[in-house]
């Protein structure tokens, strides 16, 4: 029962007021997809009746099995809307028809890539809250995570049915419920102030909230019940509408509305009178199948059913009673429609978060015009694989201009710096492709505003990329997305058969490109990394490798390893000293910890070797104590010329001492990818160039002489400023009922965590634990929690930080030394730490 | 006289004596170096007696030049031709361990030694071994221990009737010396290069030319019947663990190994170590394939082909388009590669047993010609099949015209795709001739004026690129400043401590 062919979709994405991009986010198992569905079902894609019986979103059988999303999905759907319902609507318009492009994407926290994803290329968002769990962790995270895109949320208070059937609340008390999760989603959305954006909280009595049942298809605003009852009570809609919330009571006895409960056992409140009761008892009359009762009802409500379906009984007729009256997809529809905002007018303030370029450039101004005619700019924000096996759609939004088949554009990789040409490729489109749910439609060029998929250039963009026409040379590229999570766990994968190689490295290529945050990467050992955000994220990977990358060749993978970092705990204990091969040469170094939370500015970018000199004089001084003249002297940082460690010149009155500043460079960024203990990352570690002397002749003091010897000399340094490994940590938190209390502490004191917060969540049961968890302990916490709790905990865990481990690596016998001894065998590297005396060299 | 049998005395003076040669280097390598005055009088004595027996020469003993050569620029396995011709040598006599490596203009006469291996002890732990993993073996040896493959064999022989009749059913090649003699020849490609056999050491295995496999490494040479493959064999190494060993395990890296340790006489199967440098090469390729310059080192001046090889390189690596440098510097070692930093890896073209340079001291990798073929030509893959000598690398068929790949390349190091430089850039450069490093100089420092005092610098393209983005670019010619600077007294001592330094 397809409403819509492609040619009438494709008429509809010119009109750029009647488009809504928009996601779907939730927490994990708040019915985000399920919910979909219903909307799926009534743009016509699949049939209304099994709407709520097969998520049509999930298309791939784990997601299925697991019931779980994984992947994002984007489907685009087509509604009209009535005349009558759209004589309230301000914005602009053309037309009634609108097209609404729909992505629903995963709430587990191992996949909030795909979220991030979803929410690049969207302007609004569908936030899913379950009605009884309230706003958890997840539903926090996404939502942070839209409002910094600039996203506009409505909310969707969901699983109303829980209420009614499973429940049994009485109105009052599940309007408190309600009241509540608003009130906690406000909370987090009131902390943005957007001056641009506008007040971004949501409000039943303004229609920005839904109630909705997803499982049974139905839901409705307040705007549904203002409508019905505004002509009974002889008063404006808006006005009905701020009446059916908060305090406003009825008493049907004196026909008075009131601000406060009469005490009058007749005296309700608005809600619960005119919303919420009807309601109930619509569906005990359905339950209990008094169908006398039922058909004068719902003839008073201006329901009508089919004859055949007058036959239904019990929970099925209820269903389809409540889907004939209350249509999940007319009251979300209605609602995205009216308070989602349209590309044109999103993208005039999303213009500044998006471009990198300078604002007033012709790019920035296609952008803020949502201009058809301008120059093209889309980006690509995923990949995803294509029916015939190893090629992939890439997916993205037009930001202007239009994307037609054959059309030649510029590839902007995400490393591309305008002026260059790295990360630049210039390649035709071979098709555009529109989704219809399963299907995908060719259509021949695709405008401003819309989602898009684009056939044949995914042998050019690994993950993501911005794409403009050819002839646009000074265009800059749409700013990279930031993820809320980082690859930390790692397999090592090889194959069974070593002749599979060459499959495992298409696999891998493959691999890196479907998954916006896993990581293919190789060892120096030669062993193929992946890195992943989690355990589930990691197992879905490897799954989707051997099955779907590489059809089906064996794979071993190794356990689960954890990259450490190698930082100092005091001051070099001396200064120490290396030689030149010729010993002509001669640096003195001290390493220093950095000031506590430098590295974690350098890697925010706050601090970097690109900044003005003075700015980052000033930061230094002024945030970290340093001394003005000494942040002048910083030479550079590491490793990969960006990382967290640095080097100062600390010398006075050297000779020669710019020649050989190169050198020390290369030779840092070399020590610093790999340290003394265990040649992993250093991090947080400045190193001081104390003196140097130098040979009078150039010709031996050149590279040769002087980059080994930097090198040696940084170990030495290292060596003698008590160093200490780093270890991930992850922020976990769990939402459990008291009684499962005792059986996450035992799990967590087992596990080395320790809990640093225990909130009860008002007005349930449930708690609220925030616990900081190595990741190296985390590989089978899940399904150990779960274990212990008897299956009522369920942790969602996200990179934190890097945490000293305060045992000695250099101590024989310590923890950090078997560690150490442990990542070097891995490594194929000699299991003895290279001692002192190898680096540093007496007088 | 034991030193006359290792040295072969004997042998070697009727080599000199039958080709008349008057001038013969006397090549040692360091550990052998102490005999070589004996050696040198051995032979010469050797020499006098041989003439003395043929009445009516008019030639001496004595007229014959014996010049000892040591510390060779290259790997002491080679024949070190070049030193050899400072002398006008007509021959090298070349001592110790040795690749085999075919010399490109001298005839060479190669001494192995012999070093001492119980032959029983030996035969009864392959035996054992063979009988157990019940595969095909072949024998393979370290070419000093090729004077006691016969008694090995016969060793063997007395076990099997020991074992009454279980190594019947044993399948043993035994591998043969290519040759002790070598004659240069001018067409290296001409691969039936004059070489005297010293003789089967082993005894004909009688198999027809047309049904079997020839399989030749390191200066051994063996055979298998069609119907069989190397990977179903059981490889059955002699000798100590050494260059020759491990490029035995590279390259037949499919193959089960196991190594007999004459010294220790015991058996070796724990190849794990071997094993890892194989995944440590594949990690080198990959890291190869993100270089943007690359330097060529010439690791050997004597073995044939190895100009062929240079020149197959610098095709190769612009072909890529990438900026290669060739560089001759001897034995290379850290801080000698670590004077050309604009390098991000090397190419080391020598001898197959001098080739795997792996150590994390250098700063830039140094792979073989093979690993730069696989890295550089689009499309090769890493299969397992791993080739060191670059001998069966000049077949000339992996220089054939490149097609320009449709995909972007993989790095696997970055962890995307990543672009490498197009090709038609680097033909303008080329056009541009001498000013090309003018532009790129002044190119480089255009866009340097943008951040001035950025630290970070861009990748290097080629080495001018390199150098314009060094904060360090020499001294700077004041040209306004005519007058001469005053004289300075520099420092004046030992490095270990100047002067200056001594009194604090």
């Amino acid at each position: 029962m397809v409403k819509f062919t492609a040619d009438e979709l494709r008429r509809i994405m010119d009109y750029k007021h009647n488009i809504r991009n928009m996601s779907v986010i939730a927490h994990v198992d708040h019915g985000k997809s399920t919910l979909t569905d219903s909307l799926v079902a009534a743009a016509g894609i699949i049939a209304q009746e099994v709407a709520g019986d097969v998520r049509m979103t999930d298309t791939r059988q784990d997601e299925a099995e697991r019931g779980i999303t994984i992947k994002s999905t984007g489907i685009s759907l087509y509604y009209e809307m009535s005349d009558a319902s759209l004589k309230d609507y301000k914005g602009e318009r053309n037309g009634n028809e609108y097209l609404i492009n729909l992505i629903d994407s995963p709430g587990h926290v191992d996949f909030s890539s795909e979220v991030t994803a979803a929410l690049r290329i969207t302007d609004g968002a569908l936030v899913v809250v379950d009605c009884v769990e309230g706003v958890c962790v997840q539903t926090e995270t996404v939502l942070r995570q839209a409002l910094g895109e600039r996203i506009r949320p409505v909310l969707t208070v969901n699983k109303m049915d829980r209420c009614f059937l499973e429940l049994q609340v009485d109105g009052e008390e599940a309007y408190q419920t309600f009241q509540r999760v608003i009130e906690n989603a406000n909370v987090i959305m009131a902390t943005y102030e957007d001056p641009l954006l506008g007040d971004v909280q949501v409000y039943p009595e303004k229609g920005t909230v839904a109630f909705s049942a997803g499982l049974h298809g139905w839901a409705f605003t307040l705007t549904n019940f203002a409508k019905m009852y505004a002509s009974k009570f002889g008063v404006d809609e808006s006005k009905m509408m701020e009446r059916l919330w908060g305090e406003n009571f009825f008493d049907p006895a004196t026909k008075k509305w009131t601000s406060k409960n009469s005490g009058s056992p007749t005296c309700k409140r608005g809600f619960v009178q005119f919303c919420y009761e009807p309601i109930k008892q619509i569906i005990n009359t359905c339950m209990n199948d008094q169908k006398d009762k039922l058909w004068p009802m719902l003839q008073k409500l201006g329901v009508t059913m089919k004859s055949e379906e007058k036959d239904l009984m019990g929970k099925a007729l209820m269903k389809r009673v409540m889907q004939t009256w209350l249509p999940a997809s007319t009251a979300l529809l209605e609602m995205m429609i009216f308070h989602l905002p349209s590309p044109s007018k999103a993208q005039k303030y999303r213009v500044e978060n998006l471009y990198e370029g300078p604002l007033d450039d012709h790019y920035a101004n296609a952008i803020r015009n949502c201009d058809p005619e301008g120059p093209l700019m889309l980006y690509v924000s995923k990949m995803i694989p294509a029916s015939d096996k190893g090629r992939f759609f890439a997916f993205g939004r037009v930001f202007s201009g239009k994307v037609s088949t054959g059309l030649k554009v510029r590839i902007m990789g995400p490393n591309y710096v305008p002026g260059e040409k790295k990360d630049l490729y210039v390649k035709s489109v071979q098709r555009t492709v529109i989704w219809m749910g399963k299907r995908q439609e060719t259509v021949e060029d695709v405008p401003c505003g819309n989602t898009v998929a684009l056939v044949g250039l995914d042998q050019y963009i690994t993950k993501n990329a911005t794409l403009t026409n050819e002839k646009e040379v000074d265009a800059h590229p749409i700013r990279a997305m930031k993820f809320s999570v980082s690859p930390v766990v790692r397999v090592a994968v090889q194959c069974k058969v070593a002749s599979d190689l060459p499959k495992l490295v298409e696999g891998l290529k493959r691999l890196a490109k479907s998954d916006p945050m896993v990581v293919c990467t190789i060892e120096e050992s030669g062993e193929h990394i992946i890195a992943g955000a989690g355990e589930l994220h990691l197992e879905i990977c490897l799954k989707d490798l051997q099955d779907d990358f590489m059809g089906g060749a064996e794979i071993i993978k190794s356990d689960p390893v954890v990259s450490f970092r190698e930082t100092v705990l005091e001051k070099s204990c001396r200064t120490v000293m290396s030689k030149s091969p010729n010993k002509h040469n001669r640096l003195y170094m001290e390493a220093r910890p950095m000031e506590e939370g430098l590295a974690e500015a350098i890697d925010d970018g706050r601090i970097g070797p690109r900044d003005d000199p003075k700015v980052r004089s000033k930061i230094l001084a002024e945030e970290f104590g340093w001394d003005k003249d000494l942040a002048k002297k910083i030479w550079c940082f590491g490793p990969e010329t960006t990382g967290p460690n640095m080097v100062v010149d600390m010398c006075k009155g050297v000779q020669y001492l710019n020649e050989i500043k190169d050198s020390v460079v290369a030779g840092f960024q070399w020590a610093s990818k790999e340290g003394a203990l265990a040649e992993e990352n250093m991090r947080g570690i400045c190193f001081e160039v104390c003196d140097v002397v130098l040979h009078a002749d150039a010709i031996h003091r050149g590279g040769g002489q002087v980059i080994p010897t930097a090198r040696r000399v940084i170990y030495a340094s290292q060596l003698t400023a008590k160093p200490r490994l780093l270890e991930p940590v992850y922020l976990v938190e769990i939402q459990a009922p008291e009684q499962a209390l005792g059986g996450i502490y035992s799990v967590l004191n087992q596990k080395r965590g320790h809990v640093f917060e225990e909130m009860q969540r008002q007005g349930t049961p449930l708690y609220n634990i925030k616990a900081y968890l190595p990741v190296i302990e985390s590989f089978g916490f899940s399904s150990t929690l779960r274990a212990a709790t008897s299956g009522q905990a369920f942790p969602q865990c996200v990179f934190d930080h890097w945490d000293m481990m305060s045992s000695d690596p250099l101590e024989a016998g310590s923890q950090a030394s078997t560690l150490v001894a442990d990542i070097r065998k891995r490594k194929g590297l000699k299991e003895q730490m290279t001692p002192l005396s190898e680096f540093e060299d007496k007088l | 006289m034991e030193l006359e049998s290792t040295y072969e005395i004997a042998r070697t003076a009727n080599f000199i004596r039958s080709r008349n040669f008057t001038r013969v280097a006397l090549q040692f390598p360091d550990e052998l170096l102490t005999d070589s005055t004996r050696v040198v009088s051995a032979l010469r004595e050797k020499l006098c007696s041989l003439e003395e027996s043929y009445i009516g020469s008019d030639r001496n003993g004595r007229d014959i030049g014996l010049y000892v050569m040591a510390d060779t620029t290259y790997g002491s396995c080679c024949v070190d031709e070049v030193g050899a011709s400072h002398i006008n040598a007509e021959c090298v006599v070349h001592y110790g361990h040795t690749c085999l490596s075919p010399t490109s203009t001298l005839p060479a006469l190669f001494v192995f030694g012999k070093a001492p291996i119980s032959a029983s002890n030996c035969a009864e732990n392959l035996s054992t071994y063979a009988s157990t993993s019940g595969k095909p073996v072949v024998i393979l040896f370290g070419l000093e221990y090729a004077h006691a493959v016969q008694d090995i064999k016969e060793a063997l022989v007395v076990e099997s009737s020991r074992l009454s009749g279980s190594t019947s059913e044993l399948e043993l090649h035994y591998a043969d010396v290519m040759c002790s003699v070598m004659n240069p020849s001018e067409n290296f490609k001409n691969s039936t290069w004059n070489m005297e056999s010293v003789g089967s050491l082993t005894g004909s295995e009688d198999c027809g030319e047309a049904n079997c496999t020839k399989y030749s490494i390191g200066g051994l040479t063996w055979s298998i019947s069609e119907g069989h493959k190397i990977e179903d064999c059981l490889l059955f190494w002699i000798g100590s663990d050494n260059s020759a060993f491990a490029n035995v395990v590279l390259t037949f890296n499919g193959c089960e190994i196991v190594r007999y340790d004459a010294t220790e006489n015991r058996l070796v199967t724990d190849l794990s170590q071997q094993r890892k440098i194989l995944k440590r090469r594949y990690y080198l390729v990959e890291k190869a394939k993100d270089a943007n310059i690359i330097g060529i080192l010439v690791g050997t001046l004597g073995v044939a082909g190895y100009l062929h090889m240079i020149h197959q390189m610098k095709e190769l690596i612009t072909g890529a388009g990438k900026k290669a440098y060739t560089l001759v510097m001897g034995r290379p070692n850290p801080a000698k590669l670590a004077n050309f930093p604009e390098c991000d890896v090397f190419v080391y073209v020598s001898c197959a047993q001098t080739a795997l340079l792996d150590s994390k001291e250098f700063l830039a990798p140094v792979i073989t010609p093979f690993e730069a073929i696989l890295a550089y030509n689009r499309g090769s893959q890493w299969t397992g099949a791993y080739v060191m000598g670059f001998w069966d690398l000049l077949s000339g068929s992996t220089v054939e015209v490149r097609e320009q790949s449709k995909e972007a390349r993989f790095s696997f190091l970055q962890g995307g795709y990543v672009e490498d430089l197009d090709i038609q850039e680097n033909v303008e450069e080329h056009e541009d001739g001498g000013l090309a490093l003018a532009n790129v100089l002044e190119k480089a420092l255009q866009v340097r004026e943008k951040y001035p005092y950025s630290l970070i610098k861009g990748t290097a393209k080629s080495g001018a690129d390199f150098l314009a983005a060094r904060s360090y670019q020499g001294l700077d010619i004041h040209s306004n400043n005519s007058l001469p600077e005053p004289f300075l007294i520099g420092r004046t001592g030992k490095a270990s401590g100047y002067e200056d330094e001594r009194s604090k």
